[in-house]
Order: structure tokens, then sequence, then C-alpha cells
């Protein structure tokens, strides 16, 4: 058993499940913003490396990790809140590059505005679970509690938020604003204030993320650049309109990054996303898990 | 309406403006000091890159992060082929860059002209951080992390003949290499003129504001995007190319995100889809050092500190968003829009 | 009661309402008929705030409903089933109406309850995806979802729209039914007349934005003159 479970494509299918846990997390996020206001997050995992740096950086003030965490995450959400009602809604019914280009210029400047606040700091951020691998009959198997954790906090993350969407009152709003706004608001619903809402919970989510790939890691603003672009691939691939889509494929862009690292090599990664991309769009541009939507005159 | 000039009159007339215009860019070359004319050489390398990312998005509505990636293919090829062929004559080397630019767009457009808006400006925003990566690793090739260098562009004697003094030398050695540039910018302009005028142009106009409609004429949605894509990723191999010549040296780190988001600032700055915003955008990278130290005289920021020394990604970041926001047809708009208001 | 004064709309340059004025008095159908861009629909969505009047005034009760937000005109009472329904397909059909009882202080169980006893057919067909009902189940839907709320006013914008004529005749006396047992101010817009004529108490007759005739339905459908109006055939 400890020799199969250590195996190098065993090692492989643990390694590549835990960064694809946290690849399909970060997808789910952009899925609900784009869901909400047709909005790519092109600052998504900027802004939850800044919420982190807010929260985080406390830790080594030695506040407890698990109420940084709280901080880094309600930082997050007010980010969040305020961007949509600052940078998005004065944008809403202009062409979809501008909002595209305005959340690249944001990209740009929370990493140069987290750079320019916060001097590298060269300690690692503690876990608070052991990362040191489990042994199983003199063999290593590349699971420790820390990569229980990940998957685990993911996993209660998505259930809630599938939860919320689909059995509160609440996320019947949600879905309703983002699927028909102007019937939803003869309804009287507040479509606005959903709008914000689902940024809010994005950039949470995202934030979460952001704080679970820094831990056991140096601080550093480009921290979630890779891991987005991996988290971007699934979504596109996944459709950006299904939820389920773009934590299916964020788990299959972790195992399929993972193999190839291990086997082929290390710079061909972040390319094997763009492989995958192509692949995945070619066969169906509208992403894997939609139903065709046709393109109106 | 207002109509430019290149509207009003054909091919001829444009070809006698680009020299006209070229020619009096390269007087001022000789007014200049050396300091400027490197800053000019630097402004008109990135206009080219800028125009042909300004073709792509103004004219087809397709969001490109990849175009410092096709730089990076053309800065690549310039120092490769100028190190392994000394002597020839760089004409052959803003060639080739510029052809495996194409080619590379070419191979990168078959799946991104399938897709739309945020997945187009995801998935070359993918490949813009794949290049890097693959340059560091390609160690035989490109010299690993630390780069290639070449020799740099000194001028021939005959231009170094026109100067005299005892910094005659110092003097035609900084300005070649600026009017090199703006020869090879003004070849590139005077193209693209052309082609915002051609069937082509008004195709993409097209197919960018109604594709069905495009469709319905006969227009090839798949062709013409493709077209699109591949003359905007051969500027950026022309502009990265150039911008080897200029340099001397190539590194991966130069051509990561943080490019093509200065691409976008710089194109968005100027004015999108317009030839006089693509210099406007070159001029802005020329003095973009300037601009952020006034602004830290203004506010008073330490430049040595951590925050002066991401001052200039804060303060372009912040103008791509205000510009984009508020003004998003750029300084041209502006300008344009101050026109009018004289006339009134 | 709703009161409509000196109501201008342009789109543009195009102006799609001119100095309309009328009002819908409480427990009565009132139908508002024409041809089509007569500027019926736009009546309605300036009604609900979806539309911004040059000048004019819309007036619930005692409250100007001008310059407030559509979201919030509806938790005041006002119910608007827009053109072509607005179901929406991708939520069940107890979804569209728990969305529909959400703004409101309804109780959501009773609520429901409430509508399945008015429109049976929608019951058996609870758990089902909008988008598999019929036109005369989505028409039931939408007058369901907007009801459940209850408001004192609905809005219909063209309810009769690809029914079958035996559909059109239930639908038109389900309308008459509610609007007497829920005391509702009913404004109906139609392109069929006949029936819209036949429950209806009072009739306005736009043309090309603005009002051509205003009095009691009976009286409408008695003039030959106005025929041409609403029927867009000149005799």
């Amino acid at each position: 058993m400890g020799t199969f479970l250590a195996s190098r494509v065993m090692t492989d299918i643990f390694g590549g499940l835990a960064t694809g846990a946290v690849v399909a997390l970060i997808a789910l996020s952009l899925v609900i913003i784009w869901q909400s206001t047709h909005v790519l997050n092109f600052a998504q995992g900027a802004m939850g490396m800044f919420a982190t740096f807010v929260g985080m950086n406390l830790v080594f003030h030695g506040l407890n990790y698990w109420l940084c965490l709280l901080l880094s995450v309600v930082t997050g959400m007010v980010l969040g809140g305020v961007t949509e009602r600052v940078l998005i809604r004065p944008l809403y019914g202009k062409p979809e590059i501008n909002p595209i280009v305005v959340m690249i210029g944001f990209l740009g400047v929370i990493e140069a505005v987290i750079a320019s606040i916060w001097t590298t700091n060269i300690t690692m951020l503690p876990s608070p679970f052991s990362q040191i691998y489990y042994q199983s009959a003199g063999h290593t198997i590349l699971v420790s509690p820390f990569i229980f954790y990940e998957v685990a906090l993911v996993a209660i993350v998505v259930i809630a938020i599938a939860l919320l969407f689909r059995r509160t009152n609440l996320g019947l709003q949600m879905r309703a604003a983002a699927l028909a706004p102007e019937v939803s608001r003869l309804l009287g619903v507040r479509v606005g204030r959903l709008l914000t809402l689902g940024w809010i919970l994005s950039t949470g989510v995202g934030t979460l993320a952001a704080v679970v790939v820094s831990t056991g890691q140096v601080l550093a603003p480009t921290n979630m650049d890779g891991i987005f672009v991996s988290a971007f691939i699934a979504a596109a691939v996944g459709g950006l309109e299904s939820p389920l889509g773009a934590i299916i494929a964020g788990l299959a862009i972790g195992l399929t990054e993972q193999f190839i690292l291990d086997f082929w090599s290390t710079s061909i990664a972040p390319l094997s996303g763009v492989i995958v991309l192509v692949i995945g769009l070619s066969l169906r541009p509208q992403g894997l898990f939609t139903k065709h939507v046709s393109r109106r005159v | 309406m207002f109509r430019t000039v290149s509207q009003r009159y054909p091919t001829g007339f444009r070809l006698v403006a680009t020299v006209v215009l070229c020619a009096v860019a390269l007087a001022i070359t000789f007014v200049l000091t050396p300091l400027d004319d490197s800053k000019l050489a630097g402004g008109a390398a990135m206009s080219i890159v800028i125009l042909g990312l300004s073709w792509l998005i103004g004219w087809s509505g397709q969001v490109s992060l990849g175009n410092a990636g096709f730089m990076a293919i053309g800065a690549y090829t310039t120092a490769i082929w100028a190190n392994h062929h000394t002597t020839s004559p760089i004409i052959w080397s803003l060639f080739l860059s510029t052809v495996l630019g194409g080619v590379s767009g070419f191979v990168l457009a078959l799946p991104a002209t399938r897709l739309r808006g945020p997945y187009l400006a995801g998935m070359t925003l993918a490949f813009s951080f794949a290049v890097a990566p693959l340059a560091i690793d390609s160690r035989s090739l490109t010299g690993g992390s630390g780069g290639l260098f070449i020799n740099f562009l000194n001028s021939p004697s005959w231009f170094a003949n026109l100067f005299s003094g005892s910094d005659a030398l110092v003097k035609a050695n900084a300005q070649w290499p600026a009017d090199v540039a703006i020869v090879v910018a003004a070849v590139a302009f005077f193209f693209m003129a052309n082609l915002f005028r051609s069937r082509t142009g008004r195709a993409l106009r097209l197919v960018r504001d109604n594709e069905v409609a495009a469709e319905l004429v006969g227009v090839n949605l798949q062709r013409t995007r493709t077209l699109a894509f591949v003359i905007s990723a051969a500027y950026a191999g022309l502009g990265g190319s150039m911008m080897t010549l200029l340099s001397g040296s190539v590194t991966p780190q130069t051509y990561g995100l943080t490019l093509s988001i200065l691409l976008l600032t710089l194109m968005v700055l100027g004015g999108i889809g317009t030839l006089s915003g693509a210099v406007i955008g070159g001029l802005i990278y020329s003095y973009s050092d300037n601009i952020v130290s006034i602004v830290n005289k203004v506010t008073g920021v330490n430049p040595t500190s951590t925050f002066g020394a991401n001052l200039k990604g804060i303060v372009f970041g912040v103008l791509l968003i205000l510009t984009m926001m508020l003004a998003p047809r750029g300084l041209v708009g502006l300008g344009s829009y101050l026109r009018r208001l004289v006339r009134r | 009661m709703i009161r409509v004064e000196n109501l201008s709309v342009s789109y543009g340059a195009v102006a799609a309402l001119r100095d309309v004025t009328f009002e819908a008095p409480t427990g009565k159908i009132t139908t508002v008929i024409g041809a089509n861009g007569a500027g019926k629909t736009t009546l309605l969505r300036t009604i609900s705030g979806l539309v911004k009047p040059r000048q004019g005034s819309i007036r619930l009760g005692e409250f100007e409903l001008i310059g407030t937000a559509t979201e919030e005109i509806a938790r005041r009472g006002v119910g608007h089933v827009p053109e072509g329904r607005g179901v929406i397909e991708e939520l069940t059909v107890e979804e569209n109406l728990r969305l529909g009882a959400l703004a409101s202080k309804v109780d959501l169980a009773e609520g429901i309850a409430r509508q399945f006893a008015q429109f049976p057919a929608l019951e058996s067909r609870r758990r089902n995806y909008a988008a598999t009902l019929s036109g005369g189940e989505r028409q039931m839907l939408a007058m369901a979802r907007a009801l459940i709320a209850r408001p004192s006013v609905l809005l219909l914008d063209e309810p009769s729209l690809g029914l079958a004529p035996q559909v059109t005749a239930d639908m038109m006396r389900t309308i008459s039914e509610l609007c007497a047992s829920e005391d509702l101010t009913v404004i109906l817009v139609e392109q069929n007349a006949k029936s819209a004529l036949r429950i209806a108490h009072d009739a306005v007759v736009l043309h090309l934005g603005r009002v051509a005739a205003f009095g009691t339905a009976a009286e409408i459908a008695a003039d030959e003159s106005l025929r041409r109006y609403y029927l867009g055939v000149v005799t």
C-alpha cells in the first residue's frame, strides 16, 4: 500500500488535486463575478493578494492565524464591493473592452501598491497545520495535514456557495438578477445591491484562495499571478457561466499541469495551460459546460 | 464630421506626408541632445508596437495582452540572428523578426480569433505569462535568464562624418539608432495608414461592430480576424526587434505582463485606433520617466523609497483607468474635442 | 389609482409619447389600445420607471412615481407583466413565484398556495423549468408572479400575444375577475382591441404617441371613426 501511495502517479494525483482545488476555488470566484456583472475580473488575484497582505501580515506581529484570515477575507470583500461601485458600475452598457482594460489597469495598480507598501518579507507565512508529508511503510506520500486543510476549506466554501445559490431566497434573487436584470427589477428585486453583493462574495472567495496559496510561502505581490491564469483557463474551459464546470475544469487543470511538470518539463507547465485552453475552446468555443447560446444581430 | 488628411487623399498623398513627417522627425534628432535622441529612439520603436495593438483593439475589437510575447519573439529573433551573422545588415534582422512575429501570431490566432472579448484577453494573458519561463528554459538558444547581448547599433562612417567637434562620434552614435528607428517607424506607419483605408480595414470595422451583418455582405469573419491578429503580432515582432537593436540586449524579464499592461496604457492614453494616438503613446513612453519624476516632485515622494520605485506602475495604471472611464478616446479624442470647442 | 399627466417621452430625437394625460381608477380595467409604434409599451415602461420621461407626472395615489427607481415602484405595489411575459426560463415555476413574493411582506407558502388556487394548471408543473411551459402557461405564471406580491396596480403588456383565441378569452375573463375580487387598478395594453374593449371599463386610444381618444370602453367601441387608429386600418 505504501509503495502504491508513494508511486509517481499517485504522488502526481495528490499534488495535482491539491493545486487543482485552489485553482477551482479561484475559477469559481471568477464565475460568480461573471454571472453577476459579465465582467471578467483580471484583478481578482491581485485583489486577493492585497487583502492577504493587509490581514496575514499581522501574523508576523503575533496575531492569531485564523483572526488574520478573517480580517483578510473581510478586507477582500470590502475591496470587491468598492471596486464594483466605483470602477465597474459606471461602465455598464459600454463596449465590453472597457471593463477589461480598466480591470487590467487595476491589476497593475494593485501590484504596484502592494510592492510599495510592504517591502518583501523573506519570512514564510507560517501554516496552522503541519506541511510535513505523511509516511507509509517507509515511503513518503505527498499528502500533509496542510493539504487536508486546503482541500477541506475549498470543499466547505464550494458547498456553502452552492447552498447559498440553490437553497436560499437571497441566492434565488442573485441568480434572477444575473439572468434577467430588468424582469427582476420589475419584481422589486434590488438588482444593483445584488451585483455589488456578487462582487463582495467573489472577492471574499478569491481572498480565501490567496491566503491558502500564500500559507507556507513568502508573501509576494505576484503570488497569485500563475494560479490566476490557470483559474482563468479553468473558468473559460468550463464556460464562465457554469460554477460546476469551473470546479471540474479547475481540478483537471491542476492535474494536467502537475503531470506535465513531472513527466515533461518545468518551463512548459505555464504553456500547458494555454494548450488546454486552446483544445478545450476549439471543441466548444462557449465552454464545455454551457448550453450553446446563439448570438443576436 | 472631422476627417483626417489620410481620409481625403489617396496613397500618393500618404507617401508624401510620411516622407515629410519623417524628414521633420529626422531633422529634429539633429537638434536634440544625445540623451533625448536615445529616448526618442525607444519611443519610435514602441510606437510601432502600440500601432499594431491599436489596430487590433481599435479596429477589430479584439483585446490582446499577448503583444509583449510577440515582442519577445522579435527581440530574440534579432539577437540570435545578429549573433550568428554579425555582418548581416540590420534590415534582415528587422525583416526576419517581423515575419516570425507574424507567424507566431498566426499560430496563436488559430484558436484566438474564435474567441471573444474576455476569453481572448485571458488566453493572450496566459501566452504572455508563458513566454518568459520558456525563454529562460531554452538556455542554449536564448541564453537563459541572463539573456543575449549583441553589438550596439553604431553609426556608419558616412553618417559620423556629418558631425564635427570633439564629441562628434558620441553624438553620431546616439543619433544613428534614433534615425533608424524613426525611418522604420515611418515605414510601419505608412503601411498601416493604407491598411486603415483598405478593404480589409473597412471589413474589420464591420466585423467589430456587427458580425452578422459582416457575414451577410460576404466578409469571412475568421480570415479577417486572423489577418488583424497576424499584422498586430508582426508589428510587435518588428518593435521587439528594434528594442533589441537599440538596447544591444534582450532579457526574458523585459517581456512580461507588466509590458503588456504598459502597451495597453500607452495605446489608450494616445487614442485607440488612430495613427496619431500611436505616435503620442510612443512619445509618452520616451518621456515616461520624466512624467514620473514630475509626479515625484509634485507629491514630494522620495524616488528612492519603495513607494517611489513603484510610482511608475501606480501612475500609469491610474492613468489607464481614468482615461478609459472618463475619456475613452484618449488624448487624440481630447484634441479633436478641444478643436471643435475652439471652432464654435 | 394611477394618474398620468402631460407625459412626454422621447428616444433621442424621436418622440414616443407626447403630452399624454389620463386616469386609471381603482377597481377598474383601463385598456390602452393603438397600432404598432403608438407608444403603448413605452407608456407602461415609463410608469414602471424603466424609461425616464422628458416631462410630466405619474401619480400612484398621492405618490409621484417619476424619479423613483423601478424596484421601488414595484415595492410600492405596481405589478408589471412585461412584453413577452418575462418568465425566467432557467428557474422553475415555483422559483419564479418565490421571486415575485420576496420583495413584499407576503407569506411565501400562503402566497404560493393562493396563486396555485387561482391558476391550478401551474401547480402540477411547480418543479418544472419555466422553459418547458406553453404560451398560455407562461402567461399564467407571469400573472401569478406579479399577483403574488398583492399589488394595487397591475400593468399588463399584450397578454394575448401568441395565444390561441380560446386561451385569450379565458385569460381576459380571469383578468376581469381578478380586477373585481382584488380591487386592482389594471392597465391593459392590447393589440387585440376587440377582446380588450370587451372587458375594459375605460379605454385610451394612442396614435403616434398622442391620446387620440379617452372615454369609457363602450363609447370607444361604438365610435366608428376611432377604429382606424387602433385597428391600423383607414376606413
